[in-house]
């Protein structure tokens, strides 16, 4: 796909200018990728969360940038000191798409539907919840019991959809908890409606207003009636869609030569956003030489941050200098990060060999064909390693392969390139899930990297329900890891969506990636 | 003749197989854990322990692959990682995308490389002869996805004449499904809108699939067409007295179609293929964007359904060359 970018750059820069906005009026055209299934407690990836937020609710929903946990479908809730008894209080008057009201059973339904199949996010609460810890109090109460204490469950309350208990019920098929069938359809209370008939798996599904949402439209004069949701696969022709006004919204991942073509193009422009997602270039801490710590400190002072991100990325990224994104708590202040510096990636290389590492042998970096990124810092990489004496070979593999790959050290690559997105806003979803033992075996954990105090220290963390008080376990627990170069932490993304002058009211969160309608208009 | 077809459909059978079979290995030797790909990105090492163990994927791959021949013999081809639906469901409702695209192309390749390749063939030499071969080459030579970006940019974008991707312009409602084939389910359906609109889509995508095989079909009919003017029956005919157009258009003409068409069963193959990645520029929702995708996500279900699919085309396809072969050359129907 590269080829195809740098043929069609070379190709418009030739060419004249766009033509005028064609879109229907009143009508949105969202050319982001839609979600690979339309069952909330199955898929979980990133583009679920755009259909979460505008076809179903949630007890909390993040708003914002930074992301605010706020009250959604609930009023509030309260904790006990225990830390293991959580009580929610939802609003009263909510109805789902077909008029019927929105009430405690349906929270059950919905959790116990999550933790039985075990599929989409139930991950984050397996550990902590059965099913037989959701449980109805009265029509407008819910009370969850936690196995142990775990501090990141509000964290990740709005990753769980609430269906239509009557609707998914009555749709079951052979016990499949209504999974067939949800998966193309809909059993929601969102600010939107999924016109089922519409529906085409990665091509095409409609939207319509949903004009009873609880939520009101008060804080919205204009709200847009009609959401078309058309992904566009190819980069190249995303762009040329967005210029030719197709659609109003590219993906939130533009790469850098397109963002520079978009603001130079009439009737468009592009949001730029700090997000909460790191780039990393991952390290097989129990692979030889990676066991040696000398030895990823020297690859760690061998990548040239300051390249990759100011001249390849042209300055559209932050550099992190940890594993959770600087701009959440938990990240210390005071983290001083790598520096490109050869003389001292050599000095630490020496220091390995003479520990005995073998840095003779030819390491394997693995890409990811479709993110042109990942080959990008690989080939920096590869120039800075040389530069030392290490040679590294690329490998081209997808995202599927390796994060199978990642679940023992024997198939771990040596180095591959990732990034970790926002899935719940909290030092869990980073810190948590990447250097916790308990992970290995996941890609999230695929450094395999092993360290007593800091297993006890984020245990601790998920234990300690003040958030203060976690705070600091974080930052002990991340400068510790940074201390033994677990990893290359690169930069945390600035996100980059390209959009249509038409559309007002674009507000970014990152969870999400600010793809929730209810707050836009079209002027 | 209808024994011959009938014999050639069985000989598809084992073809098929070892397609599959092949297939089958490929996925199987490859790094990616096919558990892992339908559990999704934060799974447990438990959750995807549970769905490797449903799926069979613990059992000898000998058991698992005549496990996968019997429930696709009774239609059953999986579930998608990539749309998480049934790939069959999947395939019905892509494949139609994908024949109509290859079926507008193969005319246009077909009408336009015969006028081309005879004319040329008859004015040999001449500055229209010239100027074809050196298209012939350009054709032959152009990148598929890099023909469409120009295409994308000069029609779509400069001109804005023609639309940019997709099959149907947004929000227009899709015919009702007869055929699956838009331009003629919206003809059935008196949808003249959706018929020019689908019309207009296709254009770009179907004359960027086209264009090899319009050079290809073109070049042999050229030769095809000069070895009949030179043969002895038309220097006989010429010493008749018959004049060169009644010698062209009723005689040289059907001698020379023989091989262009078996080019043209040939070129069936390079335009599948070609469609992997024209779908992709174009969004053309057809089984060729969907291999794509099914290929970056470990979709192995789905892989193995579009590799039979496009192996039962490709068998049919090359029998209707070899019937068609007979119709125009007496002595290939005797053999047959």
């Amino acid at each position: 796909m590269r080829i195809l970018h740098a043929a069609m750059f070379a190709a418009v820069t030739l060419t004249a200018a766009p033509l005028a906005a064609q879109a229907p009026e009143g009508e949105l055209v969202w050319g982001d990728t839609l979600p690979k299934g339309l069952d909330p407690h199955v898929v979980y990836d990133v583009p679920m969360q755009f259909y979460m937020l505008n076809v179903y609710d949630g007890l909390y929903r993040y708003v914002g940038n930074p992301p605010e946990l706020t009250p959604w479908l609930a009023q509030g809730h309260e904790v006990s000191d225990d830390g293991l008894t959580w009580t929610f209080t939802l609003k009263d008057g909510v109805t789902f798409h077909d008029g019927s009201p929105l009430n405690a059973d349906d929270v059950v339904y919905s959790f116990q539907r999550l933790l039985e199949m075990g599929q989409g996010p139930s991950g984050a609460f397996l550990p902590v919840l059965d099913p037989s810890g959701v449980e109805k109090v009265d029509d407008l109460t819910v009370q969850f019991t936690l196995k142990h204490p775990y501090a990141p469950f509000l964290a990740a309350i709005p990753l769980v959809s609430i269906v239509n208990e009557d609707v998914v019920k009555a749709n079951e098929a052979d016990g499949d908890f209504g999974a067939g069938w949800l998966s193309s359809n809909s059993a929601g209370s969102g600010a939107y409606i999924p016109d089922a008939g519409t529906y085409v798996p990665q091509e095409r599904l409609d939207l319509a207003r949903f004009e009873d949402h609880f939520y009101g439209w008060d804080d919205n004069p204009s709200p847009i009636d009609v959401v078309r949701a058309y992904p566009v696969q190819e980069t190249s022709t995303r762009v040329l869609a967005l210029m030719r006004g197709d659609i109003d919204a590219t993906d939130s991942y533009l790469p850098t030569d397109q963002v520079e073509r978009v603001k130079g193009a009439e009737g468009v422009d592009v949001s730029q956003d700090e997000s909460m997602r790191i780039m990393i270039i991952r390290m097989n801490n129990k692979k030889p030489p990676f066991d040696n710590a000398n030895f990823r400190k020297c690859v760690s002072h061998a990548f040239d941050y300051s390249a990759f991100i100011d001249v390849i990325l042209g300055g559209y990224a932050e550099r992190n200098a940890g594993p959770i994104p600087k701009n959440l708590w938990g990240a210390p202040d005071d983290l001083e990060p790598y520096t490109f510096d050869l003389d001292l990636a050599q000095e630490f290389c020496d220091a390995a060999r003479a520990e005995g590492a073998d840095l003779d042998r030819t390491l394997e970096i693995h890409i990811q064909s479709a993110l042109d990124q990942t080959t990008q810092s690989a080939q920096v990489l590869q120039a800075g390693l040389g530069a030392v004496g290490v040679n590294v070979e690329l490998i081209a593999s997808t995202w599927a392969n390796l994060t199978s790959q990642a679940a023992s050290p024997e198939t771990t690559p040596d180095m591959w390139v990732h990034w970790v997105s926002t899935y719940f806003v909290d030092p869990e979803n980073w810190i948590g899930q990447m250097y916790d033992s308990d992970f290995h075996g996941t890609w999230k954990a695929s450094a395999w990297y092993q360290n007593d105090e800091v297993d006890s220290l984020l245990d601790q963390a998920r234990a300690e329900t003040d958030q203060a008080e976690r705070a600091k376990l974080y930052e002990e627990a991340s400068r510790k890891i940074v201390a033994d170069a677990a990893d290359i932490w690169i930069y945390n993304t600035v996100q980059l969506r390209g959009l249509s002058d038409r559309v007002d009211g674009y507000k970014f969160s990152p969870v999400g990636s600010g793809g929730e309608i209810r707050w836009m208009s079209l002027n | 003749m209808v024994l011959f077809v009938i014999r050639r459909l069985i000989l598809i059978i084992p073809i098929l197989l070892g397609l599959l079979l092949l297939t089958f290995v490929m996925l199987r030797m490859g790094p990616g854990d096919p558990a892992a790909a339908i559990a999704g990105d934060n799974a447990t090492p438990e959750q995807i322990a549970a769905i490797r163990e449903d799926l069979g994927l613990n059992d000898p791959a000998v058991f698992q692959f005549f496990d996968y021949l019997v429930r696709a013999a009774q239609g059953d081809f999986g579930v998608s990682v990539y749309s998480n639906r049934p790939v069959g469901l999947d395939i019905a409702q892509r494949l139609p995308a994908t024949l109509e695209l290859t079926i507008v192309a193969l005319l246009i390749a077909t009408v336009f490389g015969l006028i081309i390749g005879v004319l040329s063939g008859v004015w040999r030499n001449s500055t229209f002869d010239h100027l074809v071969r050196i298209f012939a080459v350009i054709g032959l030579a152009t990148a598929s996805f890099w023909f469409a970006i120009m295409l994308q940019l000069v029609f779509s974008m400069d001109l804005g004449i023609l639309p940019l991707r997709g099959r149907l312009a947004t929000g227009m409602p899709s015919p009702p499904v007869v055929t699956g084939l838009y331009l003629v389910d919206a003809l059935l359906a008196g949808r003249l809108d959706a018929f020019w609109s689908a019309l207009a889509h296709i254009i770009l995508p179907a004359f960027t699939i086209a264009l090899g095989g319009l050079a290809t079909i073109a070049r042999f009919t050229r030769s095809s067409v000069i070895s009949s003017l030179e043969s002895e029956y038309a220097a006989y005919e010429t010493a008749v007295g018959y004049p060169r157009r009644r010698i062209i258009t009723p005689y040289v003409l059907r001698n020379s179609l023989v091989t262009p068409v078996t080019q043209i069963g040939l070129l069936f193959g390079a335009f599948v293929s070609n469609a992997v990645a024209v779908e992709a520029v174009f969004d053309w929702p057809g089984l060729g964007s969907y291999l794509v995708e099914a290929i970056f996500t470990n979709d192995y279900q789905a892989i193995l359904a579009v590799t039979l699919v496009i192996g039962v085309i490709y068998g049919i396809v090359n029998i209707c060359v070899d019937v068609i072969h007979g119709l125009l050359d007496p002595r290939v129907a005797e053999t047959m």
